[in-house]
């Protein structure tokens, strides 16, 4: 699934005008980590909706043929046609898929350093284990 | 126990006995805490999420959505459309992704929650001004420009655009110290600036001798005999979900729900309360953004996140406008288009300015226990309130071009991409039908509203949950009504006036008058 959801954001995001895309950003890692640790229902919405776009260009375009076969111009077309569609449920599927590549474009530092802003650290992940904090008062109902 | 801090553990099980258990650590959480505690009670919080501090902020938006967001953002609420609930799920709730806003409640809804609601006697103008005042000056709430290092451009033409329109406008009201400029408040911030609840209240509450549980989601309020008598669950690690051991407090004096206006009504569902009023009279501000293209640089990211606003429109249109500096990466997944459209109209990011309407909406909605622990809410914005939205973007796309906007970006699907001056009465027009809009939902109040009216309310005028003893809410749920301005510092004085009647009852039935 992971090689199928990069080809479609690259597809959403691709480099145009000298700016970079997710054509040529590092996706393996992100996609990965959101396939291990994202929820399973952000999961399924993620995956249906990338399939949604993988088999409407029937839809879209009027060809039989899955998103995977069509040429540059072809998809381009395909993916601009599903992200204003009248089907709400199609706008839905791009307006997941898109949540998501703009998360990985917007937080890529290549991206990032061409549109002027600094890179981002990375996430620690990490949360406040047991603790114990110097208690001033023991508990006594006010009198 | 005291001033202990328990986290996600495997095993063993966990017993804990307080005097009062909250559930909940957002801003009515805590709020309700820090009386109690102050009072002399032993008060534990019981918090579905994790304790993350400045330090363990995610910095990106998809570690946002992982560590600060239930359910990595999936909540939605759905009616003839899917509208994102935006929530925290972590030690401080909503207050560590928010603004930091402090608006008071509005003399008009203290008014309507006595003559409709019955709720005079209780939460009358006295009481919640005191409160009001109290909350105010303990958090440091000051004007945005006094203490912050930028202001921002994105704030200040707002506030230049709607003043030459003519409209009441002013920087925002926030609880900071020392704001950094870096327009990160919905990341947690990372300088502490943001007086959030888990940066003062919820410590103190812990040096008082009270304790914390995160990472503890709470599945059950035990009651016995009628009488609430502790809450019980098991952790859940807040990377893997894995459950850990049981957790269970046993709380002598009482619980206080304040598990958010999506929590509260479906924990009590799942308790055993029913009520006909549970889960009814949900609402919500909905609210949806307009961008500005501007021909020079207006760096949304440096300044307030939220800066300034205007209520001008409040009484009228049941309107709120304001700044909002959304981070790039939702700004690119929320920008119109695909493929190589989308792309190219990314690029001008930087000369980009974004303000949202958010709506006093008439719609009621409801929410419910779903399956398999979930929560269900059904929502849908009335046409009303779709009307009130294109007043309230075509107001602000005026505001736009006076500040010299190249073009507008509405967001609306039927309308141009980009709109110019002439095209404004294009907005006022627009589809009455929530599937072309982009509202996103992020004050939200009901579900376990009070009131003296058995049929319509949870919470009786007594404070108590009907049927229930020793059992209260204290969070966004109680409230009856919408407000038409942010919410935070409303449920806090709500909240500490129900936590001081709560201790000032304790103390009288145990100490004589």
């Amino acid at each position: 699934m992971v090689v199928l959801l990069k080809w479609v954001l690259a597809a959403l995001f691709p480099s145009v005008d000298g700016l970079i895309g997710l054509d040529s950003a590092n996706l393996s890692a992100p996609l990965q980590r959101l396939s291990k640790e994202a929820t399973l229902t952000f999961r399924l919405g993620l995956y249906l909706s990338a399939f949604a776009f993988i088999f409407s260009p029937i839809v879209t375009l009027g060809w039989p043929l899955p998103a995977l076969w069509l040429g540059r111009s072809a998809l381009d077309r395909h993916a601009r046609a599903m992200a204003g569609h009248r089907w709400y449920l199609m706008r839905q599927a791009m307006l997941m898929l898109k949540t998501v590549g703009g998360a990985i474009w917007g937080a890529d530092p290549a991206v990032r350093g061409q549109l002027g802003y600094a890179p981002y650290g990375h996430d620690p992940g990490t949360f406040r284990s047991d603790h114990r904090v110097d208690v001033v008062s023991q508990p006594q109902v006010n009198p | 126990m005291n001033g202990a801090h328990l986290a996600f553990r495997a095993q063993p099980d966990v017993s804990i006995d307080a005097d009062y258990v909250v559930v909940g650590s957002g801003s009515g959480g805590s709020a309700a805490a820090i009386v109690l505690a102050r009072a002399g009670y032993r008060v534990v919080i019981v918090e579905a999420g994790a304790w993350r501090d400045a330090a363990d902020y995610p910095e990106t938006m998809l570690g946002v959505m992982r560590d600060l967001f239930p359910d990595w953002g999936a909540n939605v609420a759905t009616g003839d459309s899917i509208l994102p609930i935006v929530q925290a799920q972590v030690v401080g709730g909503g207050t560590v992704i928010n603004s930091a806003i402090m608006v008071r409640t509005p003399g008009d809804v203290i008014e309507q929650w006595d003559q409709d609601h019955g709720l005079g006697d209780v939460l009358d103008h006295r009481r919640m001004g005191a409160a009001l005042d109290e909350i105010a000056s303990e958090l440091h709430v000051t004007d945005t420009r006094v203490d912050v290092t930028h202001f921002g451009e994105n704030n200040q033409r707002l506030l230049d655009g709607l003043t030459h329109l003519g409209l009441d406008t002013h920087p925002t009201l926030r609880n900071v110290r020392g704001c950094q400029a870096s327009a990160r408040c919905l990341q947690g911030c990372r300088h502490s600036a943001k007086q959030a609840a888990h940066e003062g209240w919820i410590p103190e509450v812990m040096s008082l001798g009270g304790a914390v549980l995160s990472c503890a989601p709470v599945t059950r309020i035990c009651r016995k005999n009628g009488v609430a008598i502790g809450v019980k669950g098991r952790f859940r690690h807040p990377q893997t979900r894995k459950k850990g051991a049981h957790f269970r407090v046993q709380a002598k004096r009482g619980v206080l729900m304040a598990a958010s206006a999506t929590g509260t009504a479906p924990l009590l569902q799942r308790s055993g309360i029913a009520l006909p009023a549970l889960g009814r009279f949900w609402r919500a501000h909905p609210g949806a953004g307009i961008i500005g293209v501007y021909p020079d640089e207006v760096d949304l990211y440096h300044g307030a996140t939220q800066g300034t606003a205007s209520i001008a429109h409040r009484m009228a249109h049941g309107l709120k406008l304001e700044s909002l500096a959304l981070p790039l990466e939702l700004v690119a997944g929320r920008t119109g288009g695909a493929g190589t459209q989308l792309t190219r109209r990314l690029q001008d990011i930087r000369h980009q300015a974004m303000w949202v309407s958010a709506v006093r909406a008439e719609a009621e909605g409801t929410v419910k226990a779903g399956l398999f622990g979930g929560v269900r809410v059904r929502y849908r914005p009335t046409i009303r309130d779709l009307k009130k939205l294109r007043i309230g973007s075509a107001v602000l796309a005026k505001a736009h071009f006076d500040q010299g906007a190249r073009a507008v970006r509405p967001g609306i699907v039927g309308l141009p991409f980009e709109i110019g001056p002439d095209e404004v009465h294009l907005i006022e027009e627009a589809p009455l039908d929530n599937r072309a809009w982009t509202w996103v939902l992020s004050h939200l109040f009901g579900g376990a509203v009070m009131g003296s009216d058995p049929e319509r309310s949870v919470v009786g005028p007594d404070l108590h949950v009907r049927g229930a003893r020793q059992l209260h809410v204290v969070d966004a749920s109680v409230l009856p009504t919408t407000l038409g301005v942010n919410p935070q510092h409303t449920i806090m004085a709500v909240a500490q006036i129900i936590a001081r009647r709560l201790a000032n009852s304790d103390h009288t039935r145990h100490h004589g008058a």
